[in-house]
């Protein structure tokens, strides 16, 4: 590469990552604010170098009690990953390796279930809840979640199982494995880093949701999106404290994330993309 | 047809078993129930309406209201615009992230999908910090600039859908670049190859090679942003709650308010019905063009 090549090469560099900087501003922004007092926060020019207090934190998680929303969170994605992934794991396999009548159709119904906006399930569902008392319960909000997921986890799942040679599974049933054997013992350890980004995603999917939460659940099983707009008050907002959930919210998916890059366009664009 | 196929479909049926009860259960049942809402008065605001039916009744009140209109126009701008305007970016930005490989490549690409990663409703809330009139980013930048900016726009209708659309472009851009960017990576070399020899410029090689080579994921990105785009709830909600007036009143906050703000349960549903049908459109179309495709190669 000739010095010139180099050069420019760098300067897009500089700039593309300025450009980036400049675009995730609005984040930052949140951020800091999660740090600042209230006095510091409403600063004008904004300020850029401040002494982080983690008051904000302190007040919402044990004053407002959001760490039981924070806990709620917790069970509910974690319930819907484990019942997604029990049902959605070999119904992916299935696709993958068997030809069935009417599984065309099935493929179908669940990139609908993937369309499906979400009020269009949440109103009947809140009825169906009201009538069996399963409003403002885990179980309400973790069947309504997976109702979501079970199709992400077949559509993403499918890809992964597509990918193990055949003729790993053939070779294990001439040796006498039945079909559920070859699926435990071979396909389910040989896609396990696919499960595992699976996984994150089914959680990230739950963790962000906020309007089939808001619906389904009331003040004991409330998620911490659907807490977080009672911080905005006729009396006020808390600016500093919504900054601090926000954060709260988003640092473990950022986190999950980075770990799975890798399959971060795969599981977005689940059943788009081979 | 030998034993053996028939055995072969009973076990693909036993692996389906679980998905097939657990979806017609969470998801077939309440459709269905929601389609016999719509021909009904259900209504929380008149005792004993639940039993009443109306037949079509709330289908051609639909059709009529104006308001279902005006969501559904709004909705039609803000996924066009957003939609389109996160496939230009996301070009750009795929063929920048494009030009860089290795760890570099893995750390650009991991900065640029922040955005997506945040949930739709914090999103909204940080739009509504930058844009505080008393202390957000937004007003101290119209100030230092001396900008003629309304410094509130989110107080007028037409810039509160613009504030809106911005949101879901800061969102969703990143998605676009991703896809494209997968798509890139998994171009084969060749054609890029034959071109050179045969001398065609940087501008010819983009549009005679690499839109052609990716126009299926360009395609398959376009309709999923376009449905998640119809799906806007969250931010709309946090950020301006439909208003002013309902300049922002995107079609799944105008259902949300005739179920829950006003309790107009069936007619709520009938709504539902008819989102439904649209979207399955878009099922279809997904269905047609890209995944038969996919299964033709």
């Amino acid at each position: 590469m000739t010095k010139k090549a180099l050069a420019i090469r760098r300067t897009v560099l500089i700039i593309f990552i300025l450009f980036i900087f400049i675009y995730l501003i609005p984040y930052f922004w949140l951020i800091s604010t999660s740090f600042k007092t209230r006095v510091e926060a409403f600063s004008i020019p904004p300020k850029l170098i401040f002494k982080p207090t983690m008051e904000n934190y302190r007040m919402v998680f044990i004053e407002k009690n959001f760490n039981k929303n924070l806990l709620n969170s917790i069970i509910v994605a974690f319930f819907v990953t484990s019942i997604s992934l029990t049902v959605g794991l070999p119904s992916a396999y299935a696709f993958s390796r068997f030809c069935m009548k009417g599984d065309k159709i099935l493929f179908f119904y669940l990139l609908g279930t993937r369309f499906t906006p979400v009020i269009v399930l949440s109103l009947p569902l809140y009825f169906i809840m009201a009538d069996l008392k399963l409003l403002n319960s885990f179980l309400g909000i973790i069947l309504a979640h997976s109702a979501f997921n079970i199709a992400f986890v077949v559509w993403m799942m499918k890809g992964f199982f597509d990918t193990i040679p055949k003729e790993i599974d053939e070779s294990a049933r001439v040796d006498g494995c039945s079909w559920f054997g070859s699926f435990f013992r071979i396909a389910i350890p040989l896609a396990a880093h696919g499960i595992a980004a699976t996984s994150i995603f089914c959680v990230i999917n739950s963790w962000n949701e906020f309007l089939m939460a808001f619906i389904l659940t009331g003040y004991k099983t409330a998620t911490l999106p659907v807490a977080l707009p009672g911080l905005m008050t006729p009396q006020g907002t808390f600016w500093g404290q919504i900054a601090a959930v926000g954060s709260v919210i988003t640092i473990p998916v950022l986190i999950f994330a980075f770990i799975v890059q890798k399959y971060m366009v795969q599981g977005m664009s689940a059943g788009a993309i081979k | 047809m030998s034993l053996k196929v028939d055995y072969k479909q009973k076990t693909a049926l036993m692996f389906h078993m679980p998905a097939i009860v657990l979806l017609t259960l969470i998801t077939m049942v309440p459709l269905i129930y929601n389609i016999r809402i719509s021909f009904y008065d259900f209504s929380l605001t008149r005792a004993g309406s639940r039993d009443i039916f109306v037949g079509l009744e709330n289908y051609k009140m639909i059709l009529s209201d104006h308001e279902f209109w005006n969501s559904m126009w709004v909705t039609a701008k803000f996924v066009i615009t957003s939609t389109f305007i996160q496939l230009v970016l996301g070009v750009v930005i795929a063929l920048m992230l494009n030009y860089y490989s290795g760890a570099l490549n893995r750390l650009l690409a991991s900065l640029i999908m922040i955005p997506m990663m945040v949930a739709p409703l914090v999103v909204g809330l940080m739009y509504s910090f930058i844009l505080n009139p008393q202390f957000g980013l937004y007003s101290f930048l119209v100030d230092l600039f001396h900008l003629n900016l309304s410094k509130t726009p989110l107080s007028a209708g037409g810039s509160a859908l613009l504030v809106l659309i911005l949101t879901d472009i800061w969102e969703w851009t990143p998605f676009m670049a991703l896809m494209i960017l997968a798509a890139l990576k998994a171009a084969p070399i060749e054609p890029y190859e034959a071109a050179l020899i045969d001398g065609a410029n940087r501008s010819q090689i983009f549009f005679r090679i690499t839109i052609p080579l990716i126009r299926p994921v360009i395609a398959a990105s376009i309709i999923l942003r376009g449905v998640e785009a119809c799906k806007v709830f969250d931010k709309a909600f946090i950020l301006t709650g439909g208003g002013p007036g309902n300049s922002t009143e995107v079609i799944d906050l105008f259902t949300y308010r005739e179920a829950f703000v006003n309790y107009n349960f069936s007619y709520a549903a009938a709504l539902c019905v008819v989102l439904f049908i649209i979207m399955l459109i878009f099922g279809i179309l997904y269905w047609n063009f890209i995944i038969r495709k996919q299964s033709n190669d």
